[in-house]
């Protein structure tokens, strides 16, 4: 159909798969670090990796704006969507929510370099809060395109939010484990986040395999290429390594007791956490692309 | 409901102006002249288009029939390009024109992903004699025309008369009359984004959405081709 004349490009390229990964887990990684000032004793097993969770986080904060702007045709111009802000862009609300997030985890070390309690819980919520919208608008940017089906579905800023919890944790958990390894407490604190973040990972993947089997045309389509198309990516690297294998070490209590699995857990759900949203995007922008 | 919009949708509206296309496929020859007619209009530069007609064929030999079917901005009345763009760089006007500020546009292809007909395109930045590039571009109904009380390039040119213009408001218009009395059709009225190009007598086959990939060797070869040039992906960031 539709032979011998032109083809499309998909306009969103690995640069954004990379970059919803990179924020997220950015954000993720510093709702950990922050959490003993904002939750208290419940979250006091964060404490040790706290310094070098908070200097991650800022790390990757650094890579991805760079790696956001130069995805950009006009890369000088990346402060327009402030400037001209349009509030039904989540791009131009996550435009805005990147510099106050940077701004609120540096105020956040501040206070503590400062040894202010105050400055950190107060830095600690509101950056907390600009964390979480990290994933939530990069999530809002594929739902908000009603002509994409795909993407055009209220789980997907809840899902970039949990795949984000995931990979936040695995990063918390790996620095962990590099400084020293993990106490018990911390160990039991992660295996909860992971199991709940994996846990509801799996029943969202389950709920998109299910609203593509039951679906429209282009639900359909998106399914046909998901799996002619992505299908290691899909059902391998993300159901298999990033949602089956780290549940099954998360349940069993042998495994999930055990620092290094539970890090290890943390890692293959973070190669999950990646490969779900690639997956999504690519598949979402391949249904019209012939058309 | 509408929201994000700098104006609001005009059509039906007494009093204002909504321009509006209307093709009739049976006229369409395939002779691409509307194409060359954009091209030359606007320096558009190869590989990019604001108006293409896609060729389709069916049946088998000796009972074969060839279709076309033009292809341009839709210049919807609820259009999504213009609620997700970031800069308010692609903005609405009042007489329904879905326009690009070119000095705003940071090329982001939100309004690429966002638009379910492909009507737009990423301007290459190494142009020779235009200057502007690196920005994303679309067909304008050309209302630099219009607004002097002429039909768009396309229109113009058109050999068959295959494409009409005017304001469907104004009930003495070809367009409003056409609508009116024949069997038209938009493309993919199901997204909601009120489209406000119509098409007469459209083949079923070639207004659905197909989602097959090329199947004659010849596409097949083209679209190796594309992707090659284009970093050898399908996901590529335009050609900035």
């Amino acid at each position: 159909m539709f032979e011998y004349v032109q083809y499309n490009i998909a306009p969103w390229p690995w640069q954004l798969a990379l970059y919803f990964f990179l924020i997220g887990t950015a954000g993720m990684t510093f709702v950990a670090a922050a959490s003993p000032a904002v939750f208290g004793k419940v979250a006091e097993p964060f404490e040790n990796s706290q310094k070098s969770s908070l200097i991650v986080s800022l790390l990757l904060l650094i890579v991805c704006g760079p790696l956001l702007i130069s995805d950009l045709g006009m890369p000088e111009r990346f402060l327009y969507p402030i400037i001209y802000f349009h509030w039904t862009s989540p791009l131009s609300w996550g435009s805005l929510f990147l510099p106050l997030f940077g701004a609120a985890i540096i105020g956040f070390w501040w206070g503590k370099i400062q040894d202010n309690a105050q400055l950190m819980k107060w830095s600690g919520i509101l950056g907390s809060l600009l964390a979480l919208s990290m994933p939530l608008y990069t999530g809002l940017d594929l739902m908000v395109h009603q002509s994409r089906e795909l993407w055009s579905n209220p789980t997907i800023p809840l899902l970039f939010v949990v795949l984000s919890m995931t990979s936040g944790t695995a990063l918390v958990s790996v620095i962990g484990m590099l400084s020293g390894g993990m106490s018990e407490a911390m160990t039991r604190l992660i295996r909860v986040v992971l199991f709940a973040s994996v846990g509801i990972t799996f029943w969202l993947f389950l709920g998109e395999v299910v609203t593509l089997w039951y679906g429209t045309g282009e639900e359909l389509h998106a399914w046909e290429i998901i799996n002619a198309e992505f299908g290691l990516r899909f059902w391998v690297l993300t159901f298999l390594v990033g949602t089956v294998v780290p549940l099954v070490i998360l349940i069993l209590p042998s495994m999930s007791s055990n620092p290094a699995l539970v890090t290890v857990a943390g890692v293959a759900g973070s190669i999950g956490a990646y490969t779900f949203r690639e997956v999504l995007l690519y598949a979402g922008q391949l249904t019209q692309i012939y058309y | 409901m509408t929201v994000g919009l700098q104006a609001e949708p005009s059509y039906g509206v007494p009093g204002k102006k909504r321009w509006a296309m209307v093709i009739d496929l049976r006229r369409c020859i395939g002779c691409m002249a509307c194409v060359c007619a954009d091209k030359a209009e606007y320096d558009v530069p190869l590989g990019v288009w604001r108006t293409t007609v896609k060729v389709s064929e069916t049946g088998t030999y000796p009972k074969v029939k060839k279709h076309f079917m033009p292809r341009l901005c839709n210049h919807c009345d609820n259009p999504p390009c213009v609620r997700n763009c970031p800069t308010e760089a692609t903005y609405k006007h009042e007489d329904g024109f879905v326009l690009q500020r070119y000095e705003r546009c940071i090329a982001c292809r939100t309004c690429m992903a966002a638009c379910p007909y492909n009507a737009r395109h990423v301007l290459p930045n190494n142009r020779s004699r235009v200057k502007i590039g690196g920005v994303v571009d679309k067909c304008t109904f050309c209302q630099h025309r219009v607004e002097k009380g002429l039909v768009p390039a396309c229109v113009q040119t058109c050999l068959g008369r295959a494409r009409i213009f005017g304001d469907i408001n104004d009930k003495t218009s070809e367009v409003y009359r056409l609508v009116g009395t024949q069997n038209v059709t938009v493309l993919k009225a199901d997204k909601g984004t009120k489209p406000q190009v119509y098409y007469i007598k459209p083949d079923r086959t070639i207004v659905d959405q197909e989602h097959t990939t090329p199947k004659s060797a010849a596409a097949k070869s083209d679209a190796e081709a594309f992707y090659r040039h284009n970093n050898g992906s399908k996901f590529f960031a335009g050609v900035l």
